[in-house]
């Protein structure tokens, strides 16, 4: 009877455990099998003209809403520092990111680099310049002690973080005892003209924003020295969560990589400025990273 | 009577002698408020400096700007024996080296002074330097610049200077220029000949003497103006790009003092100020149908609306 009662109790608890399997079954079900989204909600952050920007990348979206059969949807993020918080509010699927924004979503929202664009030079990524006036008088490190400085954003690498890990390494640390002045412009652009017009000595931007300006207008290139230069790194990188159905991250990236292959692909790269989009890696990333911590040092010792 | 007048006089002379113990001459190219700007900081920061100790005299000349009228300026400057001279702009300045006096002489105002012939051993002081292709760049950003009228006055050294180096920056983004030198005021008549789709106004004394006369012709004629000098009475111009005046007031009467002290002019080293305010009018872009672009008015240190 006892043995009875026994396997009775163990009957009883393997029915409860297939209860239980069959409540929790369908919950934990879309983690093994994603339902392809009906929409692609992908972010891009604000460039110098807002407008210009989001014109070319329309025509973008247009056509991988087309080739995906997925609704591709754009959204700017307002500032650059805000990027990984409005990554999460927003509730993005993916962004066009800069670098260090980039390396930064990598590392805290698990996002995959998938792909980024070859420009209209040739350049499939840039470097941040440190440069001034050639008629500043400032030629190098020393020059630039007790002078005003502007940089792009605090979540920059052009902009901010290469200057900043380039002055640690000579030296200056404490950036409110070494400089007269220091502000952010808040675009790539702004800093350039900041410099030319002798509103700032020393100036700090990307390279393809440099390059494109001085290429239009010769006289920058007359005018300007540029004194240091960081390592290449991705400009923007398109980046994806690694939740999305992986089906469908291998077909974006497959569209995205064969574009100039397409006269239609072809078209679109034209209008977003682009040659074409190339395979990116997290190992991209590291020397960011690298440029990262040495510029965090140096917040850390002596605040913004 | 006239022997009384004459005793009144003397003791009238002999009272200002005793308080007025160093006696500062200064020259302005030309009554601008540019200079008067200046002046008004240089003074002051002078006072201060002087406070409780000598008196310091400050004799005025706002001389109309021409060769002649600068030159009676330096000499009656030099007649009075004054401590030292101040002069604000190019042309005063080589007014007072030209008498070639021993009164040492403290400029400020002067363009770009690298390039201007100012040197000697009684000869300290301070400029300015202003990126004028920063000037092309804002208006090529605002319409099409075929043309660039340049207005400008062959009597002032600094302003041809100006006059020379816009010519170049304009010619390497191949937009013609127009020649508009301001000698007399019948020299107007050439504003209103000329076709231009922009004017640039150099930093000549002659010239600002009839900004206002100048940016009314300009603005019946459609053509949008930038300027190198203040425009504090919102007078018209489009656009300034401009070193602030303050700076080169303070430096100059830090100058002056260390001279006035002992120093000797030439052991002080001359100083190019180079940084600059931009300043947009919107209300004349309105008047032009010109719309600045957001990504351009960000840059203005200043917006006129």
């Amino acid at each position: 009877m006892r043995c009875s009662l026994a396997a009775a109790h163990t009957g009883l608890k393997g029915i409860v455990f297939c209860l239980l399997m069959c409540l929790v079954c369908p919950l934990a079900a879309p983690a093994f099998a994603v339902e392809p989204p009906k929409q692609l909600l992908i972010g891009i952050e604000p460039e110098h003209n807002i407008f210009d920007q989001m014109e070319r990348y329309r025509y973008l979206a247009s056509y991988l809403t087309d080739q995906l059969g997925v609704e591709v949807k754009l959204t700017i993020m307002s500032r650059y520092g805000e990027v990984i918080k409005r990554f999460k509010s927003l509730n993005l699927d993916g962004a066009f990111l800069t670098s260090y924004t980039a390396t930064m979503a990598i590392k805290e929202l698990l996002l995959d680099p998938l792909v980024h664009p070859v420009n209209l030079s040739g350049e499939m990524t840039s470097q941040g310049y440190v440069f001034v006036r050639r008629d500043s008088g400032i030629g190098d490190i020393k020059g630039m002690r007790g002078k005003s400085i502007v940089f792009v954003d605090p979540a920059t690498m052009e902009g901010y973080l290469f200057p900043l890990a380039y002055f640690r390494q000579h030296g200056i640390t404490d950036m409110r005892r070494e400089f007269n002045r220091f502000y952010f412009s808040g675009s790539h652009v702004s800093a350039i003209f900041t410099v030319l017009d002798g509103r700032a000595d020393i100036g700090a931007a990307k390279s393809t924003v440099f390059n494109k300006l001085a290429n239009d207008d010769p006289s920058i290139r007359q005018e300007l020295r540029i004194i240091a230069q960081s390592p290449k790194v991705p400009e923007v990188t398109l980046c994806i969560r690694s939740e999305i159905d992986s089906d469908l991250r291998a077909k974006l990236t497959a569209v995205l990589l064969q574009m100039d292959k397409t006269p239609q692909g072809k078209k679109v790269l034209e209008k977003f400025q682009t040659i074409r989009f190339v395979k990116s890696t997290t190992a991209d990333f590291v020397k960011v990273e690298e440029m990262a911590r040495e510029a965090r040092a140096a917040i850390e010792e002596h605040g913004k | 009577m006239l022997s009384i007048l004459l005793a009144v006089l003397v003791v009238l002379s002999a009272a200002r002698d005793s308080h007025a113990e160093k006696r500062i001459g200064v020259i302005m190219t030309g009554d601008v408020p540019y200079y008067g700007a200046m002046h008004a900081v240089f003074v002051s920061a002078l006072k201060k400096k002087f406070a409780g100790d000598d008196e310091i005299e400050v004799i005025l000349q706002k001389p109309f700007p021409n060769a002649i009228s600068w030159s009676n300026a330096a000499r009656k400057l030099i007649a009075f024996d004054v401590d030292l001279i101040v002069t604000y702009g190019a042309s005063a300045t080589q007014a007072v080296l030209y008498e070639k006096s021993r009164i040492p002489l403290v400029y400020a105002g002067l363009y770009d002074p690298d390039q201007a012939k100012v040197s000697g051993k009684n000869v300290t002081g301070c400029g300015f330097k202003v990126p004028m292709s920063s000037i092309i760049r804002y208006f090529k950003h605002l319409k099409q610049i075929d043309t660039l009228g340049i207005v400008f006055s062959s009597v002032e050294e600094d302003s041809v200077r100006q006059y020379e180096e816009m010519k170049v920056l304009a010619w390497q983004q191949n937009i013609k220029t127009e020649k508009i030198d301001i000698r007399s005021q019948t020299g107007l008549d050439q504003v209103l000949a000329k076709n231009a789709d922009a004017v640039f106004i150099t930093g000549s004394a002659l010239v600002h003497l009839w900004i206002d006369d100048i940016l009314s012709i300009l603005r019946k004629k459609q053509i949008p103006a930038a300027d190198i000098f203040p425009d504090d009475l919102d007078s018209g111009v489009l656009m300034t790009l401009f070193q602030p005046p303050q700076a080169q007031g303070q430096m100059a009467a830090d100058m002056a003092s260390q001279i006035l002290l002992g120093a000797k002019p030439g052991n002080i080293l001359s100083y190019t100020f180079r940084d600059t305010e931009l300043v947009f009018n919107l209300d004349e872009a309105r008047r032009f149908g010109i719309d600045f672009p957001i990504q351009l008015l960000i840059e203005a240190t200043k917006v006129v609306k």
